[in-house]
């Protein structure tokens, strides 16, 4: 579990140096899409942290989930412009909404795990 | 099992990473390049002030010519008549009795359909409408010279349907219409080719137009008749 979050963030951090290091500005055209894009794999990230404290978690569920959640936002932005319609907003509601409620789901299961330690320090003591 | 969990997990996080960091530094780039200011609005007064200060420029250049003149004129006899003929050039510059030369375009229509040639007949063929479309195009986009199949075209210029043939100036031009204009070649070219412009409706009707920009275009002076029977100056 902690050498999972470990991985996560040194990863995280690694994406970031390399994000700010490589000489590439993405044109603005293409802004609408990536931010779209990063909505959605957030919200896989936080669907599988989620999963991992309930024991569900899944490899192959949780890459496919990344990418094609990530392709599929984009993908709707995309399709929406060339048709006229701000079809990116509902990415934007629907990856919204799941994060918060993936949130919410991690901090119950947060809250529950230090009660039960409470509870089992005071067995203890 | 383990290991690829936590392989995919940094895999992951990395993208996530590299995207979020890519997303926030083009976020910063374009507000920054755009300083508060719609990027159009920039673009579109920063042309403005370019034409401004070519017509500036322009003018500050005909002042000088002329006070270059004044000077020249009061100075003696022989400097007036060299002012003199100068300014006889130019006017039969702008008249079109000189032979110039310059960058520009030239556009060549052709009927769209090989066989029936002439204009009357053939629905595809090149009318002298579209001639004077085309025309009208390039003087509005400060063409300084134009000829039509080496005719020169000018103030009193014709072009209009004989019979089945085009006329200009009285001289019978045939396909492929080879239009020559001096004038600034992108701006000429680029007014013609603006979508929904001319090239674009020409092309919809059938006929084939091609458009080439070039460095060096010569255009012969006018060689018609030059009368004026009825008009006198003031």
């Amino acid at each position: 579990m902690w050498l999972g979050v470990w991985l996560a963030v040194l990863g995280l951090f690694l994406g970031v140096m390399i994000g700010l290091n490589v000489p590439l500005i993405l044109p603005s055209i293409y802004a609408h899409y990536m931010s779209v894009a990063v909505l959605a794999a957030l919200d896989s990230v936080l669907g599988g942290i989620r999963s991992a404290m309930e024991d569900k978690f899944d490899n192959g569920i949780f890459l496919t989930g990344f990418f094609s959640n990530a392709l599929l936002a984009a993908g709707l932005a995309f399709i929406g412009e060339r048709l006229g319609i701000e079809l990116y907003l509902a990415a934007v509601v629907a990856f919204g909404v799941r994060l918060f409620q993936n949130l919410a789901i991690i901090r119950r299961h947060l809250l529950k795990r230090s009660y039960v330690i409470k509870e089992e320090n005071r067995l203890s003591r | 099992m383990n290991k690829t969990r936590f392989l995919s997990i940094a895999v992951v996080s990395v993208v996530l990473g590299l995207m979020l960091a890519i997303q926030f530094r083009s976020t910063v780039a374009s507000q920054n390049k755009n300083a508060g200011v719609p990027f159009d609005r920039a673009q579109e007064l920063s042309v403005e002030m370019r034409q401004l200060e070519k017509e500036r420029d322009a003018l500050q250049q005909e002042a000088e010519d002329l006070t270059n003149k004044l000077n020249q004129a009061n100075k003696g006899q022989a400097q007036a008549l060299q002012a003199i003929s100068s300014e006889l050039n130019k006017v039969k510059m702008m008249a079109g009795m000189l032979p110039v030369k310059g960058t520009g375009v030239e556009i060549v229509l052709d009927n769209g359909k090989a066989g029936a040639q002439s204009p009357a007949e053939n629905l595809f063929a090149v009318r002298d409408d579209d001639i004077l479309k085309v025309l009208n195009e390039l003087r509005g986009a400060g063409a300084e010279a134009i000829s039509i199949n080496g005719v020169r075209v000018i103030a009193t210029s014709e072009i209009r349907l004989a019979g089945t043939f085009i006329n200009v100036n009285l001289t019978r031009v045939l396909p492929p219409y080879r239009i020559e204009a001096i004038g600034d070649k992108d701006i000429l070219s680029s007014s013609l080719e603006i979508s929904g412009g001319v090239v674009e409706y020409l092309r919809s009707m059938g006929i084939k137009v091609s458009l080439e920009k070039k460095e060096q275009i010569n255009i012969p002076a006018y060689a018609g008749r030059n009368r004026f029977d009825y008009a006198k100056p003031i």
